[in-house]
């Protein structure tokens, strides 16, 4: 089977983790490292947003400054996600171009690598399905997010999966005019978004999700994941992106 | 600037602020939670459209000229989706 690296739960700021996946991605690029899964947790909880996204038409920075909630502009498009630190777990997985699991086609790419997601689910006791362009749904509602960005000559896709939500907060962080936010609101994001705990009944832990993520992407990509960590190459990559790009006023407020 | 947002059916939200002057596009804004690779196609269509005409078929003609040069593609919207943002701005009133 073919072996990928395998960077195991690891909690950073939004700045450092947009900065480790735009890391490996340079360094890939040079070779230099092997197709690699990486599962992360945000701290502080984060709102990140879609590259086309405008920061301040998205998100209510002065709430998110108030409540310690830091706010990040993505490499990739889609929309806006808030990464809470016990309500989801994100991965992110970097391939080179060309390889068996990214297709030049898009949506065959999301659907071959949400696959691992559905598979994860699955674990869990869940049905899941990649609903196009780029989710997954379970019940009919989304329960997990993913965007991808084919640069440096390699594609990543990162994604969460939500273990709780919380749509009253998920409604002050994002910018929804407050008047505008009826019971009815509340009631039509409760219809199409989910989670895992609200599907189970039942407190599922980060831990269990970390394991049901391992396998189902281990099982779903045919893949055996080779625990490792981040090259010294890579850390220092990470670290000028993060100060320099990811948590810098021009990048975060670019639209 | 002028303002809209479309839902594109089955799609992604595309928002567009935009001013005019002397009927051609003076500043130009593309939003949306879309998808484009490369990426910085947008900021390209975004340069090709200052100067152009503000009618729907100039705007559509340049955002596809620049999606052509730039070997790039959109996901979730077409760049008629995106002409179709910008007129919609240009009619709003705020």
């Amino acid at each position: 089977m073919e072996e990928f690296r395998f960077i195991d739960l690891e909690t950073h700021t939004a700045f450092e983790n947009m900065a480790i996946d735009e890391a490996i991605m340079l360094a890939m690029k040079d070779n230099h490292v092997p197709p690699t899964l990486r599962l992360y947790r945000w701290n502080p909880s984060a709102v990140s947003i879609g590259t086309f996204q405008g920061l301040t038409d998205e998100v209510d920075v002065e709430f998110c400054k108030s409540r310690g909630i830091d706010f990040i502009r993505r490499i990739t498009g889609g929309g806006a996600v808030y990464h809470d630190y016990n309500g989801e777990v994100t991965y992110s997985i970097i391939i080179p171009k060309g390889h068996r699991l990214a297709p030049p086609d898009i949506i065959e790419s999301y659907k071959i690598l949400c696959g691992g997601i559905v598979k994860a689910l699955e674990y869990l006791g869940i049905e899941g399905e990649f609903k196009p362009i780029n989710d997954v749904n379970a019940n009919g509602k989304k329960i997990s997010g993913n965007a991808m960005t084919r640069r440096h000559g390699c594609v990543l896709q990162h994604g969460t999966t939500l273990l709780d939500l919380d749509v009253s907060l998920m409604f002050s962080i994002l910018k929804v005019p407050q008047e505008k936010i009826s019971d009815k609101m509340i009631a039509d994001v409760k219809e199409r978004v989910t989670s895992i705990r609200e599907i189970l009944g039942k407190e599922v832990q980060v831990e269990e999700l970390r394991e049901a993520l391992k396998q189902g992407f281990s099982e779903a990509l045919k893949i055996e994941l080779k625990p490792s960590r981040l090259t010294t190459e890579e850390q220092e990559t990470a670290k000028r992106l993060a100060q320099e790009k990811y948590s810098s006023h021009d990048w975060n407020f670019s639209r | 600037m002028h303002e809209a947002s479309y839902k594109v059916p089955g799609g992604k939200l595309v928002k567009a602020k935009v001013r005019v002057e002397a009927g051609k596009v003076a500043e130009i804004v593309i939003l949306g939670d879309f998808f484009m690779h490369p990426e910085e196609t947008l900021q390209k269509i975004e340069d090709a459209l200052r100067g152009t005409p503000a009618d729907e078929a100039s705007i559509e003609r340049v955002i596809s000229k620049s999606l052509t040069e730039s070997d790039a593609i959109i996901i979730g919207a077409t760049a008629k989706d995106i002409a179709k943002t910008i007129m919609l701005a240009l009619s709003s009133s705020d």
